[in-house]
């Protein structure tokens, strides 16, 4: 098989969450690798549209979810910006899964605190539901989540779905500035909202994404909280062309993001040189 | 198959572009170096070279013969090392073709016909066996894999082109048949040449005639000694250049991602990537998309390079490694670090093509020289460190 | 030679610049070197390998050159252009270098020879014949003794440009076709390139993808005659495009065609006066516009 040749999918579904960003649902032409693909919540994937070529992201709908696959991207560039152009009824490109996840199992008994800045929730979604589908595993569920303005929050209708579950704690936030007049969460950048919610760090685990300011934010803030650096968890996302090692451009050092990661540690993040 | 059981057969110089003709006959494709006539009129005014008298105007280039006598044997180094025929400057990885809303790929073939490379360089060969390992690391590249099996290589052991040659120092030689499947060395009259590989037999005896069986006569008693003499003054005169520990630098390097000697190389880089280009082991690529008419077109995969600031940058601007001393560092780290802790072995063979490919003094034998000393005999460190870094930085 | 030095041994211990770029013997041969410390001045060398045109450091692309601080740039008569080149395009002020200027009596093909060798028409670059700034006027400082002329080469540029537009159209364009065939778009040339100043290039453009990234005859053909285009009335002939193509492209005869070009349609030949406006950015109510239909 060639590595290199995508799968086709249809696009079945799509979600504007802001104004530039999107969701889409995509199935399989293939009917086997619809039922048979499987994946684990963190790994990611090429898609393409042909004729403007392929981008990365991770999945973010939940394996326990069958049936299709969910990406969400913000249209920036040449690709992301053509994904923007296609319709329900399309036909684009998919290889993957790609990359390691995270370790979902070896929280089971634990508190889990998922904390996103903007379009960091995709890959923290992904996560959440996957936790979510199999609630009774895990101890307390936190979410921690805040965007530039209410209007930037993405995965609305889900934000609203955790706040009104029991066992789901939820604050959102908003940067100052960024609240409307019927905002009812938050407003503050993220670091100090998750200070103030202090979640409990004993037996539990943080999944820590967003933008790489927010990353480098929070990250003293879950260490002053308690957080063992080995049990908080992130996502890089370098440039990447194969997502297989072989195109040589998203190492980090020794790492490769693409197959050594996306998922890191904070104590694995503290090991590699600033590259990222 | 161990020294001891390697078996030596004489071929005469006739015999060896015989076999080319032969080979090119029977329809087999034979990439060979080739002496470019840079000369050749029209061509004669591209290049200063033709106007210098008494200097050869020739460029020494991998090509695919179209006739045996084109087969060059002058042992010069070609300017493009034979990675461009196993990953090509550019190459198809599927084709799509739209029908309305519907895609149709069309697959790109992973197999290939049967090809012989001729008059190889060990740094060459030795390229291809290393760079093998990422193209197999849990994902099998299989057009890199198909043109590999596809290919059978003789190498032609060298004499040593001149002081930017290193092999030796990072675990190859002139000589060496890594990566390759038999090894020609010269002797009066012609070669002496043995398989190493079950390929290189098949090779050999597919084309017995050609060759004589070297028997335990004087002539080739004197012959093997010629070839041993001669094999081993190439490897003492490229190890006189330079000589590192390997292991060593790795370890530095590992340890001092900071330290200016690694960390400040970028001043005079133009950052044009043309080492590179001419790296027989630089293997880094880009994926683009082509279409070729209204809905239908190819995705293709090309050469790209570390060294240029679009590598590494992300869509929304940010970009890790946004300068030149950050940029070069990552070439060296990726040859004589990370690759080397992956996958057990340097991302260089010491051919020195990008050495002298760089017009503005980027000197790799000076780099490795100095970290090696950094890394072995920090006390002697400062005084080459002068050497490689910008003055006084 | 020890002249060079000992400007640059004084503009750096008084603090007028915190680097020399000039050129040193190494290895290889001569090469750019970045002279920070006083001491380190007596690295300097001047002689017919310092082919580079280190104008290229100035170039606001290198911000690990800027970085070092306020440069002394030595530089030929040629370079000056180049100089002059970034002045003109507001890419620099004058205030921001110091120009050792040299005299020069053209230099050698190749930087990368063991010592430096007396000028021949069988050694000499061939763009120094009939070099027009060998006095330039643009520097601060104008070190050495008067050079004589440089040999004429055995053939010169404008010859062979000559010679190449003797053939027929055909010929030419099966010429230009292998030479550009060649390419593996490793972009040396535009990276050696004093003038190239753009922050980013139309080559790396994607939206819309003016030219194609893969080494195909055509993307290779529109990214060499973008460059040339892009060039035209700017280029100084330093030669350095050329220079530093790993696989051989005479690119300098694309270069003198395009400046006879120029010359012939907008009466403009490059100098070192940043004063004079290139045709590229200067719009005249004369100019020829017969190719407009």
């Amino acid at each position: 098989m060639n590595i290199y040749q995508p799968q086709l999918a249809l696009v079945t579904a799509l979600t504007d969450e802001t104004h530039d960003t999107r969701t889409l649902r995509l199935e399989f032409e293939d009917e086997a690798l619809r039922d048979s693909f499987d994946f684990h919540a963190g790994q990611f994937g090429e898609y393409s549209v042909f004729g403007a070529g392929e981008s990365t992201f991770c999945i973010a709908s939940a394996p326990t979810r069958k049936g299709f696959i969910e990406c969400s991207f913000k249209a920036v560039g040449k690709v992301t910006s053509a994904l923007r152009e296609v319709n329900v009824g399309d036909t684009v490109g998919f290889r993957g899964p790609y990359g390691n996840w995270f370790p979902v199992d070896e929280w089971k008994g634990k508190d889990v605190v998922f904390i996103a800045g903007g379009i960091g929730l995709a890959p923290v979604r992904c996560v959440i539901w996957n936790v979510l589908d199999r609630r009774e595993e895990f101890g307390d569920v936190t979410i921690v989540y805040g965007a530039r303005s209410v209007d930037d929050l993405v995965y609305k209708r889900e934000l609203e779905e955790w706040a009104s579950r029991s066992d789901v704690k939820i604050v959102t936030t908003v940067d100052p500035g960024g609240e409307t007049k019927d905002w009812t969460g938050e407003v503050g950048y993220v670091t100090p909202v998750v200070e103030a919610t202090a979640p409990m760090a004993q037996n539990a685990v943080a999944v820590l994404c967003g933008p790489p300011i927010v990353v480098k934010l929070t990250l003293p803030v879950l260490d002053k909280l308690g957080f063992a650096d080995e049990a908080i968890f992130t996502t890089l996302e370098n440039r990447m062309k194969c997502g297989l090692g072989k195109c040589g451009r998203c190492n980090i050092g020794p790492v490769y993001v693409c197959k050594d990661g996306p998922v890191f540690t904070a104590a694995q993040l503290k090991e590699l040189p600033a590259e990222f | 198959m161990t020294d001891a059981t390697r078996e030596t057969y004489f071929i005469s110089d006739d015999d060896l572009r015989a076999l080319a003709g032969d080979l090119l006959s029977a329809g087999t494709e034979v990439i060979a170096p080739v002496a470019v006539d840079v000369c050749a009129s029209p061509s004669a005014i591209a290049s200063s070279a033709c106007l210098r008298p008494g200097v050869a105007p020739v460029d020494i280039e991998y090509r695919a013969l179209a006739d045996a006598a084109e087969l060059d044997l002058s042992r010069g180094l070609p300017v493009l090392s034979l990675k461009q025929y196993f990953l090509p400057g550019h190459e198809a990885l599927c084709c799509w073709r739209q029908h309305g809303t519907e895609v149709e790929i069309e697959a790109v073939p992973t197999t290939f016909a049967p090809r012989v490379v001729l008059a190889a360089k060990s740094c060459d060969s030795a390229a291809l066996a290393i760079v093998d390992k990422v193209m197999n690391w849990d994902y099998q590249d299989e057009l890199w894999n198909g043109r590999r099996e596809a290919t059978t290589i003789v190498n032609l052991a060298c004499p040593v082109v001149d002081e930017s040659c290193f092999c030796t120092a990072v675990g190859t030689a002139p000589d060496d048949v890594k990566g390759a499947d038999a090894l020609l060395t010269p002797v009066e009259g012609g070669y002496l040449m043995e398989a190493t590989t079950d390929k290189g037999r098949v090779l050999m005896e597919a084309h017995g005639a050609r060759f004589k069986a070297e028997t335990d006569t004087h002539g080739a008693k004197h012959r093997g000694r010629q070839a041993a003499e001669e094999r081993a003054a190439a490897r003492a005169r490229v190890a006189a250049n330079l000589e590192i520990d390997a292991e060593s630098v790795r370890e530095w390097i590992d340890a001092h991602f900071e330290d200016p000697l690694l960390a400040a190389l970028g001043v005079r880089c133009n950052g044009c990537g043309a080492c590179s280009s001419v790296c027989p082991t630089c293997h880094c690529f880009d994926i683009v998309d082509e279409e070729e008419g209204i809905g239908k077109g190819t995705r293709r995969r090309c050469w790209d390079t570390c060294q240029a600031p679009t590598f590494t940058l992300h869509a929304s601007g940010h970009n890790p490694r946004d300068d030149q001393h950050s940029r070069y560092r990552q070439r060296i780290n990726h040859k004589f670090a990370i690759y080397p802790l992956k996958f057990g072995e340097v991302l260089c063979t010491g051919c020195g093509r990008c050495t002298r490919a760089c017009h503005a003094g980027q000197d790799l034998v000076e780099i490795l020289q100095a970290i090696d000393i950094a890394a072995r005999r920090p006390d002697a460190a400062a005084a080459a460190v002068a050497g490689a870094e910008p003055a006084g930085s | 030679m020890s002249e060079v030095r000992e400007v640059a041994r004084k503009l750096l211990t008084d603090g007028t610049v915190r680097v020399i770029v000039g050129w040193e013997d190494a290895r290889r041969g001569a090469r750019p070197v970045f002279v920070t410390d006083p001491a380190d001045t007596e690295r300097l060398i001047f002689d017919t390998r310092c082919v580079h045109n280190l104008v290229t450091y100035l170039n606001p692309r290198r911000d690990n050159v800027a970085e070092l601080g306020k440069i002394g740039l030595v530089v030929k008569g040629c370079d000056a252009k180049a100089v002059a080149g970034l002045l003109r395009e507001a890419q620099l002020t004058r205030d921001d270098v110091v120009l050792i200027g040299v005299r020069c009596g053209g230099v050698l093909e190749e930087a990368e020879l063991p010592k430096a060798a007396s000028l021949s028409p069988e050694n000499v670059a061939p763009r120094c014949y009939g070099c027009d700034n060998r006095e330039p006027e643009l520097v601060d400082h104008l070190l050495g003794e008067s050079q004589p002329e440089p040999p004429r080469p055995v053939m010169t540029i404008d010859e062979r440009v000559a010679a190449l537009d003797a053939q027929p159209l055909e010929e030419r364009w099966a010429f230009w076709t292998e030479q550009f065939s060649k390419c593996v778009r490793c972009y040396a040339c535009r990276q050696v390139c004093p003038l190239c100043v753009c922050e980013r290039c139309v080559a790396e453009k994607s939206r819309p993808q003016w030219i194609e990234a893969p080494p195909h005859p055509r993307g290779n053909l529109s990214w060499n005659i973008t460059r040339a285009l892009h060039l035209a009335g700017r280029c100084v002939d330093c030669g350095e495009c050329e220079r530093f193509c790993p696989v051989g492209i005479p690119l300098s005869l694309v270069n003198r065609k395009l400046q006879h070009i120029v010359a012939e349609r907008y009466g403009y030949t490059v100098s070192d006066d940043p004063e004079s406006p290139a045709p590229i950015g200067d719009y005249r109510l004369d100019d020829k516009q017969e190719f407009i239909k």
